[in-house]
């Protein structure tokens, strides 16, 4: 069913409407012809939120592509748009035709952050649908996910019928075209599925089990007879030869990226041991010059776009990083097209870059030293000196930046309180090196500003710290009130993390298959966008647990060496002994090398998946000497 | 080279804000590969400017923007050129040069002429109509609660602020009103100060409101503002 009218009529009682209405430039809008596999792809956030992330983009428009398929969008609805949906019966629908979410084939789910599980429940409710997996019918869509949090799926496994590991859109429409002879065969759900978990990346939860010994530990991870027992991740191979869109939809809405996005690289090894996209995201590969030239000319044309932003995980890293960027101003400069960069590491190199596209407008600039002192940083083996912070932070100032944001990280593995001082301290070094560089310039510069921004550590799956313990909420708090009293005055700002929703999130980061139960509870009691600051209930979370006799607790502790995890289940290609072998070099304070610049560390990801590291510029990247 | 451009905006954009509105011309602008001109500073930006705001939930057949190009195009590939790279509900009519010195939009606008097509609770016959109207108007003066985004409400005199309404057929109800920096008034105002006298007419619905577009008044006239006596050619 299509509700285009009564949606229209309602809309003005809402905020935002425009979230709802589609119908933007570039979207695509097929006809729903009956031989045509109908995909709804969705984002468990707002639209402005949704309407930023690449993967979606790269989805919709390669499964539009394909002939005998159609994907259209749909995002959360805020609670506004809820209660009038409710009150309306107007169930959830995509942007582009108005359809009911029960008219597609295949709904599938992009997994962002841990805290958006709650609005998967609430999205699949709005379509009508059972959460369940197991109480959804033949007849119901097959609802799948993929997305960064796939490699611990277990939280959410009890209400998707498959998942995605590793980069869908490897194998996306090899899938589909599967699914959809299977379809037609007849066969029922339940066989269907059986048949689908024999494609390599694909993991039908429902197929699996867990055993808990006593004390909650797993002790077992079960898998049906003829099924395989480790799901592999998916990659692209050839990135350089990948699709990538360039029609890109261009919302009426501002959002959170409102520019053409063009991934220059995907991967990184650059070792940082809490980073969860440093391991999962393995091998580096890169687009060469030549093609994302192409890109950016073909996408501006067709969205009409002033700015064009690289992205990637360490945009610096990217062998031919200053050959592209001068390559892209030169190009586009007379357009008045800037160029702008994610990602930015904390050295002079990143300053010069940033100065290059920078030319005019110079907003803020943001440096991750993540630790403040360098034991701490050598622990979680960010390759970074205090020489580099102060000496990067004095050539912005001197290049006319004015604004510095630091991002840093408490509650990392062996931090004590000389750490989280040093936080301090480093930022009001910063701030008098702004002072003094703006005291003896020629040239007006505004007031110095370093904001400082503190994040509370979660031990992430799949990374060397998946071992370690979380700080408890007292700890935090604590570490949070120094900081507070001692980053504070007219050139500062400083910001952090709600403790309560980190260690939730902490929670549900290295959670099993038992907390469907808690997300269920949690969901059915009103909770959604926990992400969002002011939607965050931790009361409602409190009583889901109990609810669900599960400790939060249990899952914050430090694991053994020994423990089998319930995301093992999944294989990112790096055993778990190169993992542990790091965890070991943290604690010893070992400092590993970039491979891709020094000797191979042997985490086996180019063995396991037949690749060598795709490096555009070659092994040896002249910036980093 | 300046040009004054007529466009409209309908169904499928109708909750698109004024500001998002902007923000699309110039992409649109950017797609169309015209030469236009920039401002100067820090963040250069196409030179363009727009009449009166037109409210969020409200449908229009005649908008206008000022364009600034830096070469000469004929009005017709302008047009054109606009049209093969908007949406669907966003489309330009119509196009004429104007001198660097016209006035500008917003202090030329004035007035806007929406048609409203009222739903009752009972059937209503052209003549009924008409009659209900004639006593809308004939009122001494037609306060309403203006409801303020952020601000406190406030109660405004409509009747100051109609310059003519007529009933076109059966079922249209045709209201030209100020708009622009001497006041507005907003469709759904017309309808609560309507329902005030005439309680068989229903609710308000964004659909029922079609803007027929901005005008400059002249006593009892109503001009497009490249009219010629703008233009002055």
């Amino acid at each position: 069913m299509q509700y285009k009218k009564k949606i229209i009529e309602n809309l003005y009682r809402i905020s935002s409407p425009e979230r709802y209405t589609g119908n933007e430039w570039n979207s695509i809008n097929k006809d729903w012809t009956s031989e045509k596999l109908k995909v709804a792809l969705a984002f468990p956030d707002v639209y402005e939120i949704g309407m930023s992330h690449l993967g979606l983009k790269i989805l919709y428009h390669l499964i539009n592509r394909e002939e005998n398929m159609l994907t259209e969008r749909v995002y959360a609805p805020w609670q506004d748009m809820e209660d009038l949906m409710k009150e309306e019966e107007i169930p959830l629908y995509t942007l582009e035709s108005y359809h009911e979410i029960k008219d597609f084939d295949v709904l599938g789910f992009t997994l962002q952050y841990e805290m958006s599980y709650t609005n998967i429940l609430n999205m699949l409710d709005l379509s009508g649908l059972s959460i369940y997996a197991e109480e959804r019918g033949e007849d119901a869509p097959l609802v799948i996910a993929g997305g960064s949090t796939v490699f611990n799926p277990e939280p959410i496994a009890d209400f998707i019928d498959l998942f995605f590991v590793g980069e869908a859109e490897s194998f996306i429409i090899e899938f589909l075209n599967k699914y959809q002879s299977l379809k037609a065969e007849g066969l029922a759900k339940r066989k269907i599925l059986k048949k689908l978990n024999k494609i390599s990346g694909i993991y039908v939860p429902s197929l699996y089990s867990e055993e808990y010994g006593e004390k909650g530990e797993i002790i077992a991870l079960n898998s049906e007879e003829g099924e395989k027992e480790r799901v592999k991740k998916q990659v692209v191979k050839n990135l350089d030869q990948a699709f990538y869109p360039t029609e890109f939809i261009v919302p009426y809405r501002d959002t959170v990226h409102e520019r053409v996005v063009l991934e220059i690289s995907r991967g990184c090894t650059r070792s940082c041991r809490f980073c969860a996209a440093g391991m999962a995201y393995r091998p580096v590969r890169e687009r060469s010059v030549e093609t994302l030239m192409e890109l950016a000319e073909k996408a501006l044309k067709a969205t009409g776009y002033d700015e064009i932003s690289l992205t990637s995980l360490s945009t610096i890293d990217y062998t031919e990083a200053k050959n592209l960027v001068k390559k892209m101003t030169e190009r586009f400069s007379d357009q008045k097209i800037s160029v702008s960069l994610s990602s930015l590491r904390v050295d002079k190199f990143s300053v010069e870059l940033a100065e290059e596209v920078n030319k005019v407008r110079k907003t803020g600039l943001t440096f991750a030293p993540e630790a403040g002192t360098q034991r701490l940083r050598d622990v979680i083996n960010k390759n970074i000196s205090e020489d580099d912070i102060y000496s990067a932070a004095r050539s912005a100032f001197e290049n006319g930046w004015s604004k510095i944001k630091l991002y840093f990280m408490i509650g990392l593995p062996t931090e004590t309180m000389e750490d989280v001082k040093a936080i301090a301290e480093m930022a009001q070094k910063i701030k008098n090196i702004g002072q003094e560089v703006r005291k003896n310039t020629k040239k007006r510069m505004r007031q110095i500003e370093v904001s400082v921004s503190v994040s509370t550590f979660v031990p992430k799956v799949f990374t060397p710290f998946q071992w370690h313990e979380m700080d408890d909420v007292e700890t935090i708090i604590k570490k949070h009130d120094y900081l507070r009293d001692n980053i504070r005055g007219r050139s500062f700002s400083f910001s952090w993390n709600d403790p309560e929703l980190s260690r939730l999130e902490g929670v549900i980061a290295r959670g099993d298959r038992r907390l469907s139960g808690v997300i269920a509870s949690a969901w059915e009691k009103g909770s959604r966008f926990e992400g969002w600051h002011e939607c965050f209930e931790p009361r409602i979370w409190g009583e889901a647990f109990r609810e669900n006799e599960i400790q939060p607790e249990e899952y914050l502790r430090e694991r053994g060496e020994d423990e089998t995890f319930s995301w093992e289940k999944l294989d990112i290609g790096i055993p778990k002994s190169f993992l542990l072998k790091e965890y070991k070099n943290a604690y010893n304070e070992v400092l590993i090398d970039d491979c891709r610049f020094a000797d191979c560390h042997g985490c086996a990801i180019c063995g396991n998946f037949e690749v060598d590291l795709e490096l555009v510029g070659g092994r040896t990247n002249e910036l980093q000497n | 080279m300046n040009y004054r451009i007529k466009f409209t905006k309908l169904e499928d954009l109708m909750y698109i804000s004024h500001l998002e509105v902007i923000k699309t011309l110039r992409r649109i602008i950017r797609r169309a590969e015209l030469p236009a001109a920039f401002s100067q500073g820090y963040n250069p930006r196409i030179n363009l400017a727009v009449g009166p705001p037109l409210a969020v939930g409200l449908i229009s057949r005649g908008e206008y923007f000022d364009l600034e190009l830096t070469e000469e195009m004929e009005v017709e590939n302008l047009i054109r050129d606009l049209n093969a790279v908007s949406p669907n509900h966003l489309k330009f009519l119509k196009a004429a040069e104007i001198p660097e010195d016209i006035r500008s939009l917003s202090s030329l606008l004035d007035t806007a002429i929406y048609t409203i097509n009222f739903n009752y609770t009972v059937e209503k016959s052209l003549e009924a109509e008409k009659e209900m109207l004639e006593e809308f108007m004939e009122q001494d003066e037609i306060m309403i609660i203006r409801h303020r985004r952020k601000k406190s409400d406030r109660e405004i005199d409509l009747k100051k602020r109609i310059f003519s309404a007529e009933i076109t057929e059966k079922n249209k109800w045709k209201f030209a009103v100020v708009t622009g920096s001497r006041g507005n008034v907003r469709p759904e105002e017309l309808n609560r100060a309507l329902r005030k006298i005439h309680s068989e007419i229903k609710e308000f619905s964004p659909l029922q409101v079609i803007r027929e577009g901005v005008f400059v008044r002249d006593g009892e006239d109503f001009y497009p503002p490249y009219a010629e006596k703008f233009i002055g050619s």
